[in-house]
């Protein structure tokens, strides 16, 4: 939601760094490295890839769909299995129970309660159901800008180590004063770091 | 310097340009003249939040109500406090762009886009609508990022400038006087 309709929530990227000549060759190949890779029928606990933005389902890109004429549009998807600690816990108290009966035993050791704990967090680990997340971009080839339509901190933070990792390049969060950076001429850009806040009263 | 340094030390100037812009609006009756464009419509509406001081002392005010209703906030602003967050409303050439602005980072936030026709449509099952509907809400992306890129650069350009100090007593008695007549 949000790109591609409804209302949205979106901040600004720079590009860094240059993309081959063959700019659309370059972006087919490692898009389809990066594509999503479904982890519902299996025991993995985390995903993260490219999908298209009109379908979360589909990491193929049948037609090169991410290409919209000079934009890159891309949806970026995270699936994860989580569990509460306070089903951890329940289930660990469980099992602690059962296993004193069981042997008999008084008191459960230091050593024995971390191997349940981690015995009771990979089973509940593999029912858990992959929880996804997905947020949608924007790039703008021709002046080497992202749109990406989230407000999260942590998402954000995902997104430009994913997008390093697949086009080698940096995203650098358009922040006021690189805006202006880019808004002003030479001789005002000296002036700019000169500038201290003032009070408005 | 990098980046997490940078936010915090320049966080004044997009606080200072959101602040701006409210005067700005209200100088014209809510007409600010773009040099390349001519005048274009920007209302402050509904909603405010300004803050106060930094990190765990920071305080927050938010504020809410129609246009004319806006004079806690002004207090606020005379209380030294920055604007922080603002609902805006942008009209050019009849396309109607309704949006927050959070102004440290910059972020826009519930962006409504004018409707039109190639973006009303929904999702088709032919590629190439969809294509079309796509490249549409791109266009108004970033004509709305431009609009206030355009806006930014007419504070910028005062805001380095000698003519500043001037322009900063005329903020100055808005602050003031909108607190007076309150």
């Amino acid at each position: 939601m949000g790109f591609i309709s409804g209302s949205a929530s979106f901040v600004r990227f720079s590009v860094e760094g240059e993309l081959p000549e063959n700019i659309w060759d370059f972006i087919a190949e490692r898009v389809a490295a990066f594509s999503f890779q479904d982890i519902d029928d299996t025991y993995d606990e985390f995903s993260i890839g490219w999908v298209s933005v009109i379908n979360m389902f589909d990491s193929d890109f049948e037609y090169a769909s991410y290409a919209n004429g000079d934009y890159v549009t891309l949806t970026l998807r995270m699936d994860e299995r989580k569990v509460s600690p306070a089903i951890i816990k329940k289930f660990c108290a469980k099992e602690e129970e059962r296993l004193k009966k069981e042997r008999q035993l008084p008191k459960i050791g230091k050593a024995m309660k971390m191997e349940i704990k981690e015995r009771v967090q990979t089973e509940l680990m593999r029912k858990a159901v992959p929880v996804p997340a997905v947020y949608d971009l924007c790039w703008n080839l021709a002046e080497s800008t992202v749109l990406f339509f989230s407000t999260n901190k942590k998402a954000q933070a995902q997104l430009e180590d994913f997008f390093k990792e697949t086009f080698g390049l940096l995203l650098m969060q358009q922040i006021p004063y690189l805006t202006a950076e880019h808004l002003l001429d030479e001789e005002e850009n000296e002036q700019l770091p000169r500038i201290g806040p003032n009070i408005f009263v | 310097m990098d980046l997490v340094d940078l936010i915090d030390e320049k966080r004044f100037l997009g606080q200072e340009f959101l602040t701006w812009l409210w005067w700005k609006s209200e100088e014209r009756g809510g007409s600010i003249l773009l040099p390349e464009r001519g005048d274009i419509t920007v209302i402050f509406e509904k909603h405010m939040l300004l803050e106060y001081g930094e990190g765990d002392t920071s305080e927050k005010l938010v504020c809410s109500g129609l246009q004319s209703e806006l004079q806690e906030a002004r207090t606020g602003l005379q209380v030294g406090k920055k604007l922080e967050q603002a609902r805006i409303q942008i009209v050019h050439a009849e396309q109607e762009y309704n949006f927050t602005l959070a102004a440290a980072l910059m972020e826009f936030r519930s962006v409504k886009l004018p409707k039109t026709a190639g973006t009303e449509g929904g999702i088709s099952n032919d590629p190439e609508e969809t294509e079309g509907m796509i490249l549409e809400r791109i266009f108004l992306f970033e004509e709305l990022i431009r609009f206030v890129n355009e806006l930014f650069r007419l504070f910028l350009k005062i805001r380095v400038a000698e003519q500043w100090a001037e322009e900063l007593e005329k903020i100055r008695s808005w602050v003031n006087s909108s607190v007076r007549s309150g």
